[in-house]
């Protein structure tokens, strides 16, 4: 093979070419990055529609008048705080777990950590749909019902996405020990990916239920 | 001189290592099977659901169709293979990173199934877009049909809707936009000299993806044609059927495969540039691909929220646009324009990139203002983000928003013009070479300047207001998307067919083409703006009698471009399949792509290419963009130079002669020459001339000697003049005959041309019998025509030279004659000598129409002739001439004499020609 120079195919271990343009960024990193510019974004369309359905349209009551009661729809703010915190607290049980691997390449940490993640997540989504099961209203229950399912049930399949990849790289480590501390493009990945999905609920937290 | 040398060791790996070894049918059986199984899995999923939550009714169509469309385009991509490498992955198998299996094509059958190697998948980008814009074009030519005349015609109002959402459905998402992403995954790792894309296995699944797009989208009609333009706002989308379900769902899968192309993109960009290629060393078309893919990156979830939000109104009974349920209307088209206008660049740069090549090529001048053009791609890309509601002003959004709209809508003129300009400066005092793909350019520039134009009056609120829902807005959209994206899809298709097939296209087919397509769009969009400024409503099935005859006129004149069209097709098929062979560099450009062969080695570069400097310093001395290496088991070593010096090569008849390419085969050994032949001729020679051309170019591009030519219809000095005008020429290899039976040595050619041009001339000598002998080649067909009385015939020689116009090709002519008695008597004699005669005649017809001939007497019968043809003359083809009435037969023993070699019966008009004399006609 000729190909000091170049690896080619999906590098997911970064490189690019050597010499004087080498580039500073594993390729898995930069399009994790892209990709998540592009998740943003798509969040960011269905906040448009939230925000000119809330203030172009509602005007000052919010959440609007439920037809079928004549009082205001009501949003389990307490509940979701905790669930929040659930959410934000797996951040840092996967950060502990990549810091482990990386300091000292401790992959049995980083297999827990990634355990751990993965058990916050999934009380999280739990959570999040006996919330849905007990809100009584649904999307179809005027606009506000479909913004809010629309943002937070696009929020829950990238929890479950999230989930996903936490599953795959904790496959990959256990069965092919994989990771290194010089070398887990994927792990790296995947983490961004994860506090991406924290940090946009964060948001929506705030936008939605709070503000 | 390196070969087109296969540029993988072989070592480490075994045969089926490329390319896989399962058949094509696994695959696509695999991928019938997998959709199959996924639309039973949607239909029971969508019941089981439906049925656990208690949804009344338990039967909603659209909800059954919608599952049915996702599920099935999943379980067909998986079915067809572009997830066996991640599934295995995600199961913790061990897996290779460099796993080729799925990598190159050695046959057709390889472009039918997911491959990873962005050379592959650009040729299925292209001919999958173009197939989509035939059906497109076909809607639009249903659109003029019903115009034609006012009042209904074909079709009633609802299917006329159908007919111009279609047309412009399937012309955006399944042929401008995604045809970019096609010819750059062709040419972008090549010009930034990777292997390479970041993310093969990535861009396979993305064609896929728009495979199943591009389906759905056509498909469409079938179910109920989506009737509410491209645009599809509500509420007037919210009433479509299944039709407009496929349309909601195509848009999901073209948007998340344009979006995997663009990371790709911009990650090969960013990670995997050759050294030295500086941002400031990218070629243009890299600049703008890489702002594209930020737009289609940043833009594209905003379509794909707007439709998703569309679909979840229609099928599951959201409130989104229901006004009176809380819903905004308006809010649709803030979502659907934050993307859409940004699309029109998206759709737009990547040719604007096509462009800065083509014309600094073919203006043999450095581009003028570089860093111009880069940074106006970019504050183009920046702007487009900020004007999206100038396509609102009638909509009743917000007031106050329009007046910063339309300020931000004008200032982009300003990038816009800059490089308009940039590009005439490239082209002012160049050496304009007039090719198809810079016809296209010249022509994208008029024709896109009068777009932008009526950009401007729509950009500006008064002017829009007038116009909004007139045909000005159809005259506008055609000159910058047709006259705009599709002139620049055509140069970037001829410009880079060489490259892409290995083989050439018919030039003259090209500019006809160019000349059918450029005024016939003309002639059918502009009259679009005086109809518009008058009043004529778009989107409507009729309009009033007073605007019959020009819409007449604009319905007749679309023909003229479904005419070039149709000669595109016939140029693209004919010439991918039958064309000269390509030589790496048929442009003389100076960006990585051509310094590789055509098409490209399996992974374009045997080693990492050293980029040194720009990469349009055309006609700058010693100036060089790249050093390209060859492989280990080349020596390694420099391949080529950027500045090949320039032979120029003078001949007539012995243009093809064995000596003469004997000379520039040595002396191409010698250093980095590439040369070009001028052909002196006379129009009663022309055709010859350029047979023998013909041939000593593909004899050449066979040796993979840089070579071109053309055929000059004039003296040798004029036609010298007229090529050291576009060229710099290093030195003239001058060839004539011997002295004494040479006309341009009785002129004194050598001298006179020494001192007209003061560049070094070498006087190449060959016999006038080496002149006419056959040349050895693989490239060149041997043709025995085996034929006797016929052999005299008019149409037999006819036949030969349209054979040779199509391959070149060497004939040698076999006479065979069975005589019985006595071999020597007088009657036998005469026979022969008549007989020889009639050869003769044929030889030096066919010589005369510039196809190497020789031929001989055989003693003996037809089949013994074949022998003759196969054993000593190596023939490829035999062509047994017989006239009607004749008695020969294919028989089982001729057909055992010729072994491998293909005979073709050919019967002659038997009308002989009048240079023969008298008919010795049975």
């Amino acid at each position: 093979m000729t190909t000091e120079n170049i690896t080619l195919g999906a590098d997911l271990h970064g490189g690019g070419p050597a010499g004087e343009k080498q580039a500073h960024i594993s390729q898995a990193t930069l399009a994790m990055l892209l990709f998540l510019g592009s998740e943003a974004m798509l969040f960011a369309s269905f906040f448009t529609a939230y925000f000119m359905v809330r203030f172009n349209v509602a005007g000052n009551v919010w959440p609007p008048i439920n037809p079928a009661t004549g009082h205001k729809y009501v949003l389990p703010v307490a509940v979701t705080g905790v669930n929040t915190l659930f959410l934000v607290s797996s951040s840092f049980t996967l950060w502990w777990g990549e810091y482990r691997l990386q300091h000292g390449g401790d992959r049995k940490s980083l297999e827990r950590g990634l355990l751990v993640t993965m058990g916050l997540g999934l009380t999280f989504l739990v959570i999040q749909l006996n919330e849905y099961a007990h809100l009584g209203f649904s999307p179809r229950d005027q606009a506000f019902g479909s913004t809010f399912y629309s943002l937070t049930g696009l929020h829950g399949l990238h929890v479950i996405v999230g989930l996903t990849l936490l599953t795959i790289c904790f496959v990959r480590s256990r069965r092919r020990h994989e990771f290194t501390a010089e070398r887990a493009s994927m792990l790296w990945a995947t983490s961004l990916y994860w506090h991406f999905v924290d940090v946009v609920w964060v948001i929506l937290f705030f936008l939605v239920y709070l503000l | 001189m390196a070969t087109h040398a296969p540029t993988h060791a072989h070592t480490d790996h075994g045969p089926g290592h490329h390319a896989g070894t399962k058949p094509l049918g696994y695959w696509w059986k695999r991928a019938f099977v997998a959709t199959v199984v996924a639309v039973i899995l949607a239909l029971g999923v969508t019941f089981v659901v439906r049925w656990a939550w208690g949804f009344h009714p338990l039967w909603n169509a659209q909800v059954y169709w919608t599952m049915i469309f996702i599920f099935a385009g999943i379980g067909f991509i998986i079915g067809i293979g572009c997830f066996d490498w991640w599934w295995n992955y995600l199961r913790g198998r061990r897996v290779g990173f460099e796993d080729h299996s799925m990598h190159g094509a050695t046959s057709w059958k390889d472009y039918l199934r997911p491959n990873t190697d962005h050379k592959v998948i650009g040729i299925q980008y292209t001919v999958l877009t173009f197939i989509s814009f035939v059906i497109a074009g076909l809607y639009a030519e249903g659109v003029r049909a019903q115009l034609a005349q006012p009042g209904e015609q074909f079709v009633n109002a609802q299917t006329y809707n159908g007919l111009f959402s279609m047309h412009a459905t399937i012309m955006i998402f399944g042929f401008i936009i995604p045809v970019f992403s096609g010819l750059a995954n062709f040419v972008l790792p090549l010009m930034i000299g990777a292997k390479d894309m970041a993310f093969p296995r990535l861009n396979a699944l993305s064609f896929w993806l728009l495979v199943v797009a591009a389906a759905l989208l056509i498909f469409a009609p079938a179910f109920g044609a989506f009737s509410a333009g491209w645009t599809a706002y509500p509420p007037l989308a919210l009433q479509g059927t299944t039709g407009t379900t496929m349309f909601e769902i195509a848009i999901q899968f073209a948007g998340a495969s344009t979006i995997a192309t663009a990371v790709n993109f911009m990650v090969t960009i960013v990670t995997m540039r050759a050294p030295g290629m500086t941002v400031w060393r990218m070629p243009l078309l890299v600049w703008a691909n890489a702002t594209t893919s930020a737009l289609v990156v940043f833009g594209t979830p905003f379509i794909a929220g707007s439709q998703l939000m569309s679909l979840l109104d229609r099928v599951m009974g959201t409130n989104f646009f229901n006004a009176a349920n809380g819903g905004d209307v308006v809010m649709y088209q803030h979502v659907f324009w934050f993307y859409s206008h940004p699309a029109v660049y998206i759709m737009m740069l990547p040719g604007f990139g096509i462009v800065s090549e083509v014309i600094a090529t073919f203006s043999r001048k450095p581009i003028f203002g570089y860093r111009a053009i880069a940074f106006s791609t970019v504050a183009i890309a920046i702007l487009g983000f900020g004007v999206w509601a100038h396509h609102m002003f009638v909509s009743g959004m917000a007031s106050w928003i329009r007046i910063p709209m339309m300020m931000t809508t004008v200032v982009i003129a300003v990038p816009t013009g800059i490089k308009i300009f940039s590009w005439l400066g490239t082209m002012w005092g160049g050496k304009l070479h007039l090719k198809t793909p810079m016809l296209f350019a010249m022509g994208f520039i008029v024709t896109f300047t009068i777009g932008g134009l009526s950009g401007v009056y729509l950009g500006t609120l008064p002017t829009d207001i007038a116009f909004h829902s007139t045909y000005f807005i159809v005259a506008h959209i055609h000159y910058v998307l047709f006259g705009g994206s599709v002139m620049t899809i055509f140069a970037g298709t001829y410009y880079w067919f060489p490259k892409m097939t290995g083989r050439m296209y018919n030039e003259t087919l090209g500019k006809w083409h160019f000349w059918l397509t450029f005024v016939g769009m003309n002639l059918t969009f502009f009259p679009m703006h005086w109809l518009g400024t008058q009043g004529m409503p778009r989107r409507v099935a009729d309009y009033a009698p007073r605007f019959a005859n020009v819409n007449l006129f604009i319905s007749i004149a679309s023909l003229l471009m479904v005419a070039g069209t149709v000669v595109f097709f016939y140029n693209m098929i004919y010439s991918w399949a039958k064309g000269a062979k390509a030589p790496w560099n048929p442009w003389r450009g100076r960006t990585l792509e051509w310094m590789v062969s055509s098409p490209p080695s399996l992974f374009n570069f045997d080693v990492i290419p050293q980029v040194v400097g720009g990469p349009y310093q055309y006609g700058i001395a010693g100036a060089r963009h790249a050093i390209v290496f060859a492989g280990p088991e080349l020596g390694g070593g420099e391949l080529t130079e950027t500045d090949k010096r320039l032979v120029l090569i003078v001949a007539d008849q012995a243009v093809a002669s064995p000596a003469l390419i004997q000379d520039i085969r040595e002396r191409n050994a010698e250093g980095y020459w590439r040369f070009t032949y001028v052909v002196p001729s006379t129009p009663d020679d022309h055709r010859a001339a350029e047979r023998r051309l013909q041939t000593a170019l593909a004899v050449l591009a066979e040796s993979d000697i840089d070579a071109n030519g053309t055929v000059i219809d004039a003296p040798p000095m004029q036609a010298i003049d007229k090529v050291m005008r576009e060229e710099n020429v290093h030195e003239i290899m001058l060839t004539t005959f011997p002295l004494g039976s040479s006309a341009w040595l009785d002129q004194d050619l050598v001298d006179r041309v020494r001192k007209a041009t003061g560049i070094g001339v070498t006087h190449v000598t060959i016999l006038p019998s080496e002149a006419r002998a056959t040349v050895a080649s693989e490239s060149v067909e041997k043709v025995a025509i085996i034929a006797n009385y016929g052999i005299d015939d008019a149409g037999l020689a006819e036949l030969v030279k349209t054979r040779a116009d199509e391959k070149p090709l060497s004939a040698v002519v076999l006479c065979p004659l069975s005589l019985e008695g006595p071999a020597t008597s007088p009657e036998a004699e005469a026979i022969r000598t008549e007989a020889s005669g009639r050869t003769a005649r044929l030889i030096a017809r066919l010589q005369e129409a510039g196809i190497q001939t020789r031929g001989e007497i055989i003693d003996g019968s037809v089949t013994h002739a074949i022998k003759v043809a196969r054993t000593a003359h190596h023939a490829n083809t035999v062509l047994l001439a017989t006239r009607p009435g004749d008695r020969i037969e294919i028989t089982d023993e001729i057909i055992a004499a010729a072994g491998q070699v293909s005979i073709e019966q050919v019967t002659t008009d038997g009308q002989t020609s009048t240079a023969s004399g008298a008919s010795e006609g049975r």
